[in-house]
């Protein structure tokens, strides 16, 4: 099918193969996945759960590092900055829909038949 | 509950039964309650959904069957055939989180996945068991996890510290988010419940549609977060297996 023509981009496809799989569940009498103001809510709050989860464990870890070998603030500090950082590649991530991998395997799932996006709400 | 009109009072533990091992409080409280009833409730339906194993199954057994056809077809799409080993774990965690949420939308009743403890509980053995199952399944190789690839050997100070913090993130953003959405949610419904009450008949009807329709929202979400939880799980086994 792909040879036919000049492949269409990935994105298309991804979405005709959602749309596919949507309709195969449906015919199954599998829930189909809610769509529209939930699932935009529910993204909304996953990016900022996955940042502040990110947040707390760079603090939780400098701190608890701190008290350890006695540097109180300087690793806290220093991991608090890391935090946000791996807070930011959190949601970076779930936002190019690469979230459900550590690392940055992009694409490297994709011909696997499994999409993207992972979870959409949540 | 409604001499003290507070949200939160429904999140309260009680103790029913106090009990101690040695200095450990290992009391029999409410969430305790629910989540054996829980576990009792999931064998009823299972176990008497397929006891009698017609071949034309009746609602109940088809019941059964569905929620046993969702997490196998669930696995098979994100882990593939070598998921199929997970099942019993990933299956029992999302009857568990499902019947708790959903047995926490009867009235009067406990919900103990609106406990971060519990949520976190259930996150981290998912967490350790997963990175066991990396370490078992590809050796130090499994380190390469952390290494972000095409980024020069300069960064990797920086790096590498930041993907193990994202790493050590995951238990807590996957407890949050369970928790963090059953109390909300819950809190919602008390508060515009509360609404009700105090505008009486004559305002009250509003706040009372809220209340109707939050309650069909909280068993979305209910489902949702029971759904998500097990999904993300079902990324990490197949993160940990694959390592793409």
């Amino acid at each position: 099918m792909n040879e036919r023509e000049k492949p269409a981009p990935l994105s298309e496809l991804d979405a005709r193969l959602r749309d596919a799989r949507g309709k195969a569940n449906e015919a199954a009498g599998r829930t189909p996945r809610p769509k529209g103001a939930t699932s935009g809510l529910g993204f909304a709050l996953r990016i900022g759960v996955e940042l502040v989860a990110a947040l707390l464990v760079g603090g939780g870890l400098g701190l608890f590092l701190d008290r350890w070998l006695g540097t109180t603030p300087w690793l806290m500090l220093v991991f608090f900055l890391l935090g946000a950082a791996a807070g930011f590649l959190n949601v970076y991530r779930l936002a190019t829909g690469m979230d459900q991998s550590v690392g940055y395997g992009r694409n490297g799932t994709k011909n696997d038949g499994k999409k993207g996006p992972g979870p959409e709400a949540g | 509950m409604a001499e003290k009109h507070s949200p939160l009072e429904q999140f309260q533990i009680k103790t029913w039964i106090p009990l101690e091992i040695g200095d450990t409080n290992v009391a029999f409280t409410n969430s305790a309650l629910f989540m054996a009833l829980a576990v009792v409730l999931i064998a009823v339906f299972l176990v008497g959904g397929t006891r009698r194993r017609a071949l034309v199954p009746g609602y109940w057994q088809s019941m059964a069957e569905i929620s046993y056809e969702f997490i196998a077809n669930l696995i098979r799409d994100t882990v593939g055939n070598e998921g199929r080993r997970y099942f019993p774990l990933i299956f029992s965690l999302f009857m568990f989180i499902l019947f708790g949420n959903l047995l926490g939308m009867m009235p009067y009743s406990f919900t103990f996945t609106s406990h971060i403890i519990v949520t976190f509980a259930m996150a981290i053995a998912v967490f350790i068991g997963v990175t066991v199952l990396g370490f078992v399944r590809h050796g130090t190789h499994f380190l390469h996890f952390f290494v972000p690839p095409g980024v020069s050997i300069v960064l990797w100070p920086l790096m590498i510290p930041i993907e193990i913090i994202s790493y050590l993130s995951r238990p807590v953003s996957l407890s949050v988010r369970l928790f963090a959405n059953l109390t909300a949610g819950h809190t919602m419904l008390k508060v515009f419940a509360g609404f009700v009450v105090s505008l009486g008949a004559i305002g009250g009807f509003l706040p009372f549609a809220f209340v109707v329709a939050l309650t069909g929202l909280e068993f979305l979400i209910a489902f949702l977060q029971a759904y998500v939880f097990t999904i993300l799980t079902c990324f990490y086994i197949k993160d940990a297996l694959h390592m793409h």
